[in-house]
């Protein structure tokens, strides 16, 4: 039996990594990491956009740009043209006695209060060096949205092994090769086995590089490869029942749209909605899935919680089994 | 003539199909998640974690100061866990922020720490004077760390007065803010309608490169520009359908449709002929997935500069989907600006028809490719 489903799995490797879809969905989470390191920095260094004009009071350009983005025109013209473009920027211009704030009309209240305040520190003269303050840090360098961007990433590379799973079913349908199996010795167990662990090993290999490379280093990789690894059946599960129901290339795609409905909606449940109303989310393995993947890259878990978000996903994954097996059993025969 | 009864005939296949359902299923839900899972305003109110180190006089004033912002001016007590231990604390919920105010420095400490969030001890120094001491996590940008470090040199009330007699002067007046539910809008519509053609559009012509169908086109009347042409109308009109479901009943009768249609149409049109670009180079899906999965995750990146406001480098304007979402934006804006959405449509047909007119050469050239 065993030898069977590592056949398979090899035969699997075999044909995708000639028909190069493994090797994408092993290099394009990989390139994704390489882009979240490139931008999480930016996006979290982000303050609010300051226009001054140059040389106008280099002192006031200076005072400024330590609390936020400023940028230097030579006249007021300039000023206004830059106000006036698609982002939000406010403008501090010179009046008869002191400045005033120029702005589009549509910025955020954030936005407008942020450059108040900021004139205000400045007509007052409050001076960095005059700080009453003391800040102690926890040392913490991963931003929260870093954080958010990897976990998406985790959870889509587990989409992505779905997908093989369901490109690679959906090849044997092709091929009329399934029939096959029902005259083999291999049974249908090992068959779906065989089929998943392809997907799997990408999942595994793709996560933990991606940890690797966004700087996770020091997370209990052990614990990430145990979500991946239970996030990866349902997405296996719901691939292989895609695989089997799609006759053409064009099923298939729409399968893989209709699935990233519940991943993105349990990933926006878990972020932006509060309090009693993310009960609605407990359904979906994804949202388990992120709550366990956010504990470990926070590093704040134990395990006991861990196992029991696990225990809900395998559950989740059991009870979706239990309603498909009968389907998969008859596709297959 | 031709290119109408081949549409039609795309048509008839489309819907005997399973996609060109899910496109419309998928419509829906968005529509439902919009309608009654994101809320018109998000709450996005931040937790703080507060220990007054100060006499019983001074503690009350600071508590009744903060007291006043309260919804209800109550403040309830509570118990929070951190780091194994349970801390009781006072909680003041504001319309921006929750605030605890516990009863020593390490419970402010581990709350910060345990459940990520800001928290501030306030005390007397040397010379009487209040001082500050922050528990931040380390992550945050200089330049907030600056403007924490000094926003309490001055007194909050100076600070106040003067903030509200700040002389401000807007260059356009009239402006209405989308509230939380409508911004979520062009997201939706670009990247379910618009980008999602380029997708559809490459598995359409390796289905029928499979199935031979443009081999077979070349010992026809019609030609292989009509052929793909009929495959993008297919596609435009379940982006159109799709995009209108999503946004009439939010947004009902108080915007321009006209040029909703109009962006909805050149937008997928360019992200069709952008797919069967890609198709032309490939000879199956699998093989084409990494060029088309990439473009996509390529096209999200503006999404993320259109939910920051501050975020906005030069180089994600030149990314196609900035200008989508911008255009979708205004167009759902009140008073929105009529011209971008026209110039952006302008710019998509053009660069559209550059796309198809070379997909169709290449196309002629290589018919079994």
């Amino acid at each position: 039996m065993l030898k069977r489903i590592w056949t398979i799995f090899i035969r699997d490797l075999t044909v995708n990594m000639r028909e190069f879809m493994t090797l994408y969905m092993i290099i394009i989470p990989l390139v994704l990491a390489v882009g979240i390191n490139f931008l999480s920095p930016s996006i979290n260094d982000t303050s609010v956009n300051l226009a001054l004009i140059e040389n106008e009071n280099p002192e006031q350009a200076a005072y400024f740009d330590d609390f936020a983005n400023v940028e230097l025109f030579s006249d007021e013209q300039k000023v206004e043209d830059r106000v006036m473009s698609r982002d939000s920027v406010a403008g501090i211009l010179p009046k008869d006695n002191g400045y005033y704030i120029m702005t589009q009309g549509n910025e955020p209240e954030s936005v407008l209060e942020y450059a108040k305040l900021l004139n205000v520190l400045y007509e007052a003269d409050v001076q960095l060096e005059d700080a009453r303050s003391e800040i102690i840090e926890f040392g913490r360098t991963v931003p929260p949205l870093k954080k958010m961007l990897v976990n998406m990433l985790l959870l889509l590379i587990s989409m992505l092994a779905g997908m093989l799973i369901a490109m690679n079913i959906l090849e044997e349908k092709v091929d009329q090769t399934v029939s096959a199996i029902n005259v083999t010795p291999t049974s249908r167990s090992a068959f779906i086995l065989g089929k998943s662990l392809t997907g799997m090993a990408v999942a595994l290999f793709s996560s933990i590089a991606c940890l690797l490379i966004t700087g996770f280093y020091n997370v209990n990789l052990g614990q990430a490869a145990l979500v991946v690894f239970s996030s990866t059946i349902l997405s296996l599960l719901i691939g292989f029942i895609q695989g089997l129901n799609s006759d053409d290339v064009m099923e298939a795609a729409g399968s893989v749209k209709l699935m990233f409905l519940p991943m993105a909606g349990s990933i926006a449940g878990y972020e932006f909605v509060t309090g009693n109303w993310q009960i609605f989310f407990y359904w979906s393995p994804f949202y388990w899935a992120y709550k366990a993947n956010d504990m470990i890259l926070s590093k704040s878990g134990t395990w006991p919680q861990l196992i029991l978000f696990i225990g809900i996903i395998l559950a989740i994954c059991g009870a979706v089994y239990a309603l498909l097996a009968p389907r998969i059993a008859r596709k297959l025969q | 003539m031709k290119l109408l009864s081949s549409f039609k005939k795309e048509l008839i296949l489309a819907s005997r199909g399973f996609y060109f359902y899910v496109e419309l299923i998928f419509a829906l839900v968005i529509l439902a998640v919009l309608l009654f899972a994101i809320p018109q305003n998000f709450s996005g109110t931040s937790t703080e974690y507060l220990y007054f180190n100060l006499p019983q006089e001074g503690k009350e004033i600071f508590k009744n100061i903060i007291l006043e912002d309260d919804l209800d001016t109550k403040s309830e007590m509570v118990e929070i866990k951190a780091g194994g231990k349970t801390f009781n604390a006072e909680l003041i919920v504001t319309d921006e922020s929750e605030i605890y105010i516990v009863n020593s420095e390490e419970a402010v400490r581990m709350l910060a720490e345990t459940h990520r969030n800001i928290g501030a001890v306030l005390e007397l120094d040397d010379n009487n004077q209040l001082h500050y001491k922050y528990y931040l996590q380390g992550y945050e940008s200089t330049r907030l760390k600056n403007l924490i470090s000094i926003l309490f040199n001055e007194s909050t009330d100076v600070l106040k007065e003067r903030i509200e007699n700040q002389d401000v002067r807007p260059l356009s007046t009239g402006y209405e803010p989308l509230n939380d539910r409508e911004n979520t809008i062009p997201p939706l519509v670009a990247f379910s309608g618009s980008l999602m053609g380029m997708f559809i559009m490459a598995s359409y012509i390796f289905l029928d490169k499979k199935e031979g169908v443009i081999k077979a086109y070349a010992v026809t009347a019609s030609s292989v520009w009509q052929y793909l042409m009929s495959k993008i109308f297919v596609v435009l009109l379940t982006s159109v359908v799709s995009g209108i479901i999503i946004t009439m009943p939010v947004m009902g009768f108080s915007i321009n449709y006209g040029l909703l249609l109009l962006l909805l149409l050149t937008t997928g049109f360019f992200a069709s002929s952008l797919g069967l670009l890609i198709a032309s180079f490939y000879n199956d899906l699998v093989k084409a997935f990494g060029v088309i999965y990439l473009i996509l995750i390529l096209m999200m990146v503006p999404s993320i500069a259109y939910f920051i406001p501050g975020w906005d480098p030069v180089w994600i304007k030149i990314i196609p989907s900035y200008p989508m979402l911008q255009g979708f934006k205004e167009i759902i804006l009140p008073n929105g600006d009529i011209a971008y959405p026209l110039i952006a449509s302008a710019g998509f047909l053009t660069a559209g028809i550059v796309l198809f007119a070379i997909t169709n050469i290449r196309f002629k050239k290589t018919l079994s490719v």
